[in-house]
Order: C-alpha cells, then sequence, then structure tokens
C-alpha cells in the first residue's frame, strides 16, 4: 500500500508540474509570436494625421488624434478606414515607421467598406502580406496592430478571429479590441500576414462612424485583405466604390424574415429593368439558394454596384432566371397620393368593411374624380379593402400617374370612380374639419392623466418633460401626438402651451416637450430621450401611429432633424418653424413616409436658406412644403399661425 | 520495501530538481501560477462616495507583510473610516501614511502581521506585446472573502500621459502601459498589473477619457515611476518637495512674433493656414509663404490654429522652431529661432 502510494505521489508530482511547465511554455511562445507578428507588419503601418475639420459628425465628437494606415503597394498606395476622414480634414499627413512625413491625397473611397485609398509621393515602399483567404479560421489568433502612439512600434491589441463573413458578407469580425487607435490598421495573424484592414462597421447603419459606438467592446470588425486585393485597381483609377442595388423590397422584413416575396419592384431599378416584379419569389442568386429574406441581404451585401449578378425567381410556379446590374443609386422614391383623408372612426355593424372619405383634399386626384365626403371605398382595382389600413396598403403601393379604379358606397348605392394617382404632398387644406368627434370623453374608469403636467422619464431628472393632454381624450379615439422640441436655452413652455392648448382641445391633439439636458441645448444623443419619451406616451395613451409629428423652432433644427431622419419609423411628420434644415436630408422611403413643413416669416433671415432646403428634400421626392408668415420676422408664430401647423399634423394619415 | 521507496523519494526529488531548474525559476510561471500567488496581495478598498456615479470602493495592494499598501489617491479616501478587506475576507481600518497626489498615489497601512505582499526590489519593466493580467475589484464584484477579479490582455503600447498634448485630464504626467483589455473601470484604480508569469509592473489609474479620440484608455502608471516615493512614505521621511507643477500653457510667443499672421481662427478647428508674412520677418527670411498650412511645429502635429498657438506658447527665448508646411503637394521644412526675448505685452 505504501509503495503504491508513494508512487501515486510521484506521478502526481511530475504531471502537475509538467502541466504547468507546458502551460508556461505555450504561452510565453505564444506571447512571443504575438511580438513577431507585429515587428513583421510594422514597416507596412503608417500613421495618419489630420489637419482642420468638424468637430461633431453624426452625434459623436470626431476624434483629431492620429490613426493607422496599411501599405498596400510600393509606390505610395496606402489604405485606410474612411473614419479616419469623416470630418472632412483640411489636410491629411502620412508618416511612415521610418519617421519620414507626406502629404497624402484621397484617390478614391469604398463607401460599401468605409476604406479609403491614400496617395503619397513616395516609392520602396513595403507593402503588407496578405494572409492566404482559405486559411482564415474561426478561433485562429488575430492581432490588431495600429500606429497612434509617439512610438517606435505598433500598438497591439490581442484577440481571435470571431467569425468570417460577417455584416451581410463584408467583413472577418474578431475580439481583439478595436477602437479609433487601431481603425484603418491591420488585423494580423501569427506570422505578421494581413487578415484584413479594421474599420468601425454596424450591421444596420452604413454611414462612416457606424460602429464606432461598438470600440473596444470585443467586437470588431476587418475587410477582408482578399476583396481590398480585388478592388484596388479600380480604387487606383480613382474609382469610388458603392454597395450595390437592385431595387426591390420584400413583404417581410427583419433578420427573421421568411421567404423573399417581392413586395415592391421600384420603376427604373434594375430589377424592374430586368423583369422583376411585385409578387416574384426570389429563389436563388449567383446559383445559391435564398430561402429566406436575410439570404437574400447576404448575397447581396457583399456586392459592388456595376457587378453583375443573376436572379432565379418563382412567378406563377414557374421558375425563370434573368441577368441584371447592380447600380449605387436608385431613382428617388415618389410616394403616391390619391388625396383624401380616412375617416378615424371605427366602422362597425354590417356596412363594417371599407374606408369612409372623411375629407377630399381640393386639387389632388380624388377630387378631379369626384369622390365625395362619407363615401365608403370597398375595393380598389377590383381586390376589397376591408378598413383603412389595407386602403392605405393598396394605394401605397402603386406609382404616381397609375390609373386606379375604386368601388363605393355613395349613399347607399355601388359606384365606380376612376382616379389617377398624383404625387404625395404635405400641403395644408384650408379648411379641416375637427375630427376630435366626441365632446363627451369616455374614459371609463381608466386613470390617465389630462391637461398639463410635468414629469421626468424613469425619474431620471435629466429627462424632464411636459405635456398636454386635451380633456377630451378618449382612450377609443386615436389622437396625433406633437414633440416640440424648444430652442437652446428657452422651453418656451408658457408661450407655446397657451397657444397650443386651443388648437390641441380642437384638434384633440396630445403636445409633449422634452427639456434638453444641456443647458446650451440638444446634443444628438438626446434622440434616446425623445424616441423614449415618444414610447411612453404611446404607452399610456391610444396614438394614432400615422400623425406623430416633431416639431421645433430656431437652432432646435438639427435635433429636430435628427430625430425625424433617424427614427423613421415613429415620426411621420417634422414641422420647423424659422430654421432651415442643418442636417442632410435621407432618401424617401415606401415604408416609411415622412412630411416635412418649413413655416417662416417672410422677413426672417433664414428665408433663404429654408427656399434651398425646400428644394433639396424636393429633389429626394420627400413631401415638403414652406409656409411664410407676411410681416414677421425671426419669432414664433401667432395663434392663427400655430393653428396651420396642427391642421397640417391633423392631415398627416392622407392617403 | 522501505530502501527501495526511499530510493524513489529520492530519485522523484531529483527529478523535481530537474524539471524545476530547466527554465529560469523567477520567470518560469504559468498565468495560473501567477493568479496564485498575486490574489492575496491584492484589497479591496472601501470608503467615501456612493453619490453622483463616484464608487466607494476601489483596489490597493500589499507592499509589505505589516500591512502597508498602495493604491491611487482619490475620493475613496476622503473618508473619516476607510476599510481595508483582504483576499480571505478579513477586514481592518487602514490609516493613511501619505500621498503624493501629483503621482495619484497614496499608501495607507493598516494593523497586520505576516502577510503575503509586493517586494518592491522586484518590480519589472515589458514591452509591447506582453501578455500581461490585471487584478482588481472592479466594479466591486469581490465582496468579503472572495479575492478580486483578473482579466488578461497584452500591452499595447507605451505611452507618455501628459498634460501638454491636452490628451488627458490628469495630474499624473509620465509614462504608462496601455492595455488592450477593459482594465480601467469603476473601482479598478489601485489594482496591479503584472506579466503573466508574475512580474510586478504598475498600478491600475483611475478612468481616464482620451480628449483626442474619446475612447477611454486603459493603463497603468509603471511601479519604477511610482516606487521611490512609496518607500519614502513607508518609512516616514517623505515630504513633497516637488513643485507643484503648473499644467497652465504658457503664453511666451504668438506666431506674430515670427511674423506669420494665420487666417482667422473661426472654427475650433481652423487649419493653421498662413494668411500673410511680415515684410522684413525671420518669417520671410526663411520662404515661408501665404497659404502655406503648417502641419508640424517641433514635430508635433498642428491639427489648428490654437494648436500651433499653443506650440509657440511653450518656446522658451532663442528656442528653435521647425515647421514644416505643405505648399501645394509637398511638404517643406522651415527653421526659425524664437526671439531672444520675451515680446512685452
Amino acid at each position: 500500500m505504501r509503495h503504491h502510494s508513494l508512487s501515486t505521489l510521484f506521478i502526481s508530482i511530475t504531471m502537475s508540474l509538467s502541466v504547468v511547465i507546458a502551460d508556461e511554455r505555450l504561452e510565453s511562445l505564444e506571447e512571443q509570436a504575438f511580438r513577431e507578428a507585429a515587428a513583421m507588419a510594422a514597416p507596412s503601418i503608417a500613421r495618419i494625421e489630420t489637419v482642420g475639420g468638424l468637430d461633431v459628425i453624426h452625434g459623436l465628437l470626431t476624434p483629431s488624434g492620429p490613426t493607422t494606415g496599411v501599405v498596400v503597394a510600393a509606390d505610395g498606395w496606402i489604405i485606410t478606414s474612411s473614419f479616419n476622414f469623416a470630418s472632412q480634414p483640411a489636410s491629411i499627413l502620412v508618416t511612415l515607421p521610418d519617421g519620414q512625413h507626406f502629404p497624402a491625397d484621397v484617390v478614391a473611397n469604398d463607401y460599401a467598406r468605409s476604406l479609403t485609398l491614400l496617395k503619397i509621393d513616395a516609392d520602396s515602399l513595403q507593402p503588407i502580406t496578405p494572409a492566404s483567404a482559405e486559411d482564415i479560421q474561426v478561433g485562429q489568433w488575430a492581432i490588431a496592430l495600429g500606429r497612434t502612439y509617439d512610438q517606435p512600434f505598433p500598438n497591439i491589441s490581442v484577440g481571435i478571429v470571431s467569425a468570417v463573413g460577417r455584416i451581410w458578407g463584408r467583413a472577418v469580425q474578431t475580439d481583439a479590441k478595436i477602437s479609433p487607435t487601431n481603425y484603418g490598421g491591420p488585423l494580423v495573424n501569427v506570422q505578421g500576414e494581413a487578415i484584413g484592414v479594421l474599420v468601425p462597421l454596424d450591421p444596420q447603419k452604413s454611414n462612416e462612424t457606424a460602429g464606432v459606438e461598438w470600440y473596444d467592446s470585443g467586437i470588431g470588425f476587418a475587410i477582408p485583405m482578399e476583396t481590398i486585393t480585388r478592388v484596388l485597381g479600380r480604387l487606383q483609377e480613382g474609382e469610388d466604390l458603392h454597395p450595390g442595388r437592385i431595387g426591390v423590397t420584400f413583404g417581410e422584413q427583419g433578420l427573421t424574415a421568411g421567404r423573399p416575396l417581392l413586395d415592391r419592384v421600384r420603376p427604373t431599378s434594375p430589377g424592374y429593368k430586368a423583369g422583376l416584379r411585385a409578387g416574384d419569389v426570389i429563389t436563388h442568386i449567383n446559383d445559391i439558394a435564398t430561402p429566406r429574406v436575410p439570404h437574400v441581404r447576404h448575397i447581396l451585401g457583399s456586392k459592388y454596384a456595376g457587378e453583375p449578378i443573376t436572379v432565379t425567381f418563382l412567378r406563377d410556379d414557374a421558375e425563370q432566371t434573368i441577368e441584371l446590374t447592380l447600380v449605387d443609386e436608385l431613382e428617388a422614391y415618389t410616394a403616391p397620393m390619391l388625396g383624401i383623408l380616412p375617416s378615424r372612426v371605427t366602422l362597425t355593424g354590417e356596412d363594417a368593411a371599407g374606408a369612409i372619405v372623411r375629407l377630399v383634399l381640393p386639387g389632388t386626384p380624388a377630387e378631379a374624380a369626384g369622390l365625395q365626403r362619407r363615401d365608403r371605398i370597398i375595393s380598389v382595382d377590383g381586390i376589397p379593402v376591408t378598413d383603412v389600413s389595407e386602403l392605405r396598403q393598396a394605394i401605397g403601393h402603386m406609382q404616381p400617374d397609375d390609373a386606379v379604379e375604386l368601388t363605393v358606397i355613395r349613399e347607399g348605392n355601388e359606384e365606380s370612380v376612376s382616379a389617377t394617382l398624383g404625387e404625395m404632398t404635405a400641403e395644408v387644406p384650408d379648411t379641416l374639419p375637427s375630427a376630435a368627434e366626441s365632446a363627451d370623453s369616455d374614459r371609463g374608469d381608466e386613470e390617465v392623466r389630462v391637461g398639463r403636467w410635468v414629469d421626468a422619464l424613469g425619474e431620471d431628472e435629466s429627462r424632464a418633460y411636459w405635456a398636454y393632454v386635451p380633456e377630451s381624450y378618449d382612450p377609443g379615439q386615436p389622437r396625433g401626438l406633437v414633440v416640440w422640441l424648444h430652442p437652446a436655452g428657452d422651453t418656451m413652455e408658457s408661450e407655446v402651451l397657451k397657444l397650443w392648448q386651443p388648437v390641441c382641445d380642437r384638434r384633440g391633439l396630445i403636445l409633449v416637450g422634452p427639456k434638453s439636458s444641456q443647458p446650451s441645448g440638444w446634443t444628438p444623443a438626446d434622440v434616446d430621450f425623445v424616441t423614449d419619451l415618444v414610447e411612453e406616451i404611446r404607452e399610456h395613451y391610444t396614438i394614432d401611429p400615422h400623425r406623430i409629428a416633431v416639431h421645433g423652432y430656431g437652432d432646435a433644427s438639427p435635433i429636430v432633424a435628427v430625430s425625424a431622419f433617424r427614427e423613421r419609423d415613429v415620426f411621420r411628420g417634422m414641422s420647423l418653424v424659422g430654421a432651415p434644415l442643418r442636417v442632410p436630408p435621407p432618401e424617401a422611403h415606401p415604408d416609411s413616409p415622412l412630411q416635412i413643413q418649413f413655416m417662416l416669416g417672410a422677413d426672417d433671415p433664414a428665408l433663404e436658406a429654408t427656399e434651398a432646403s425646400l428644394e433639396s428634400l424636393r429633389e429626394r421626392k420627400i413631401p415638403a412644403t414652406l409656409i411664410t408668415i407676411p410681416d414677421h420676422g425671426h419669432a414664433y408664430p401667432s395663434a392663427e399661425w400655430v393653428d396651420v401647423i396642427a391642421r397640417w399634423v391633423d392631415a398627416l394619415d392622407r392617403i | 520495501m522501505i530502501s527501495r521507496n526511499g530510493q524513489l523519494l529520492r530519485i522523484s526529488a531529483v527529478l523535481v530538481c530537474l524539471l524545476l531548474c530547466t527554465a529560469p525559476v523567477a520567470h518560469a510561471q504559468s498565468s495560473r501560477q501567477t493568479i496564485e500567488t498575486v490574489l492575496p496581495r491584492v484589497v479591496k478598498i472601501f470608503g467615501a462616495g456612493g453619490v453622483k456615479n463616484l464608487e466607494s470602493y476601489g483596489s490597493g495592494f500589499l507592499v509589505s507583510a505589516e500591512g502597508h499598501l498602495v493604491t491611487v489617491w482619490s475620493h475613496v479616501l476622503d473618508a473619516d473610516r476607510v476599510t481595508v478587506v483582504l483576499d480571505d475576507g478579513r477586514r481592518f481600518d487602514a490609516e493613511l501614511l501619505g500621498a503624493e497626489p501629483s503621482l495619484e498615489l497614496a499608501v495607507l497601512k493598516i494593523d497586520a502581521q505576516d502577510l503575503p505582499f509586493f517586494d518592491l526590489d522586484q518590480i519589472s519593466d515589458a514591452g509591447p506585446g506582453t501578455r500581461v493580467l490585471a487584478f482588481s475589484n472592479v466594479f466591486e464584484v469581490a465582496v468579503g472573502d472572495e479575492p478580486v477579479s483578473v482579466v488578461h490582455g497584452v500591452i499595447a503600447a507605451t505611452d507618455e500621459l501628459s498634460a501638454r498634448s491636452g490628451r488627458y485630464d490628469v495630474s499624473y504626467t509620465g509614462p504608462v502601459y496601455v492595455v488592450d483589455a477593459v482594465t480601467n473601470n469603476s473601482g479598478a484604480a489601485g489594482g496591479v498589473l503584472t506579466t503573466r508569469d508574475g512580474q510586478l509592473l504598475g498600478m491600475i489609474g483611475r478612468q481616464l477619457q482620451n480628449s483626442q479620440s474619446n475612447t477611454w484608455l486603459n493603463y497603468a502608471m509603471p511601479l519604477s515611476e511610482l516606487d521611490t516615493t512609496i518607500r519614502q512614505i513607508q518609512s516616514g521621511d517623505f515630504s513633497r518637495n516637488r513643485d507643484s507643477e503648473s499644467t497652465e500653457f504658457d503664453d511666451n510667443f504668438d506666431s506674430i512674433d515670427f511674423g506669420i499672421v494665420l487666417v482667422p481662427d473661426v472654427v475650433e478647428r481652423t487649419p493653421a493656414y498662413v494668411d500673410a508674412v511680415l515684410d522684413g520677418s525671420q518669417a520671410m527670411a526663411e520662404g515661408l509663404q501665404p497659404d502655406d498650412l503648417i502641419v508640424f511645429a517641433n514635430n508635433r502635429l498642428v491639427h489648428s490654429c490654437k494648436a500651433f498657438e499653443e506650440e509657440l506658447g511653450q518656446l522658451q527665448p532663442s528656442d528653435d522652431l521647425t515647421v514644416v508646411v505643405r505648399r501645394g503637394g509637398v511638404l517643406l521644412t522651415i527653421s526659425l529661432t524664437a526671439p531672444r526675448t520675451l515680446p512685452q505685452r
């Protein structure tokens, strides 16, 4: 027994010792490999600095600190992340590992992958060695390198390859710490060969700073060297690269969407020209099966504009294959309009099906076609519509200039009305009957706050707001919601409440006024507060999703626009008083209609800039209107004009 | 049988010795062994705070068997009672022996004996790529008799924390280890950074944001910068003899003192374009021209007019000033010298 236990002791001592030593040896070998990999790649890693440029981009303070670039060809070609140039700097300077400074020019951008190619007047540089694309394995060591410190050796972060083919097939993912200190630098393997070039990316967004919020989080991305090598020639020719677009939307959206059934095919888009139509189901792209919508996005996501693809689709149980070439820009989408306001009364009883016309807007196709107030529309082109949302959807899927046959019930008789659709406008009807029908509200036993009150979201005093809900509020009648965003340093609470209270009462609108947490005004981060507040109000009140507008005056313009443009699913209207647009407008999108109204004094110095804003919106086919107040300077308008704004909000649900 | 067993024991002893000696003892330590050794030497500190996002907890590490311990100089110590909790759960009230705010350093003492500790004669230095472990009571995750948390990473870079560069709002100016792991969160300050084989490198500093890249910095202050002061406080012969260095920007010279007129500084980052060069000035003699863009001054990036004026403000009389300008597509170097006397203002 004793012999036995002693030998066990012996074995266990030597075994645990050898495990420890093996651990130690492995750790030390790996450590050595990290350093050697960095040393191998170091001669190809340049430091990039910028001079001048903007401070704030997309709500983030842009860094003015140095970033990194990778030498991809010996004669002065350096690739880097576009993030470095989001601030539109006046001058770009490259410092090579040997300390030489060079001025650099931007030759081309890859907008699909947030890369920028720079050229410096130098030769005999050492280009980075790309890693073989086939050898990149999830789980292998991945070393992120940057050159942002005043040091001869690159800065290092060590991780592994977390995934390949991320962000719709565009990027390698790593858990090494990726941040502005290494954006534009290489992600290398232990041999010092480049797996890719580090960029901030976000699967849901596409601007230069998308994904920066994820810095140092363990989720970082690199564009594979294989892609860069493939497009380098085009970039060197000065060709900007864009994501390729086909011009179709699917009935189901989001990451869990099912089969790729086409919902809309934009006229003049490559998809339309090649013969795709609404109702087709895409089954293959480039012979790769696409059983669900994300499969389609995944294949298209890695494609550039100008690249040809083949699309196989199912129509009437027959499969067809077409070829098309992706484009970078689609012709702006133009929303169609019939020209009616639908009734908000929910129909009950026998004659419940259809949508009742509450008002025919003057000068619209509906008026020309002879539609009348109280007509009940029961079918569109022979297809029955059972309620307002079906009518909205049926019309929304057509194009301006499309002919449409409506069946209506007028005074008990069925009649047929032919109309030719027009373009959606944001014009304000001169008269608009109040739709807040019931004077006696029926709130039952439900405890809801009405009148004016002040509160703070989540009891957070930095998220304080005031609100006004008309006494007539009735949960059975969906209400319009106006979010008032005050100018910097002045909540204008009593003035705005005094002007708006009568129109809110008249039109049943709910008004909320968040207060900026900073006395200096709104920061783009406050958009979250604004949308959280809308969410809070919607939780407690019945709000018509088609009549939610954000309204602001003067220097609140940026936050108003950022709210409206970023939260496309929330806001249907945006109203700016005494201010032009300060943020570039988005693309018109069929699924998130947005109307914009400007109101200015005829003597307001901002008038000229606002006219330019209107022009740019109309170019993008976003319905917009400018209302000028005679003999009025830069000031908030009087009651009569506030009523115009309220009328416009009340007509946002136009079809 | 017994003799055979004795023989076996002897063989195993020899083998163990051999195995141990094949690698240098001080370095032949795996991360696992390092963690075992380091954890009992790092403590949790509880003191003032708990309001307005200021945490009331921190970390520290033992430097003597008699209970001397080092931490950062912070609001946590500004309490009537500062409590130190060891890894085994033993609690002590701590006495503040001394502090050096310019090093963000404080030394505490608890009344204990025979504690495991870090030997300040055994501190080490390391460079980028070195695997490191960081030990701290980050986010107060460790309570009672639990040891502090360990995270791993590599040294990303060594860098100077310099108030002059305007990057950091911090009184410590000197080299730091920048780490690629998220080491500096609430409560981590005062923890230690070691190599994976257990060599003591630095003390984790308080949370800092890099004002140039707007990112949070993960870093530790090398103990080689702190150890002399720690020893002085420990032995009681410490006096704060350092002049409190002014971090205010000097305003010695302006661009006009060199004959340079910059474009009007209208926005936060107006690029430093030369608007005019004064006749007969040094700048004119050296060939500076209107529309030149000043991009470096004494090898420091000039990202705006303001940055250039700050750089000139730092110059002493007769100092050299080398500026690099971008003219057209090329960079040109122009050497200037500051005037021999400070201008009268």
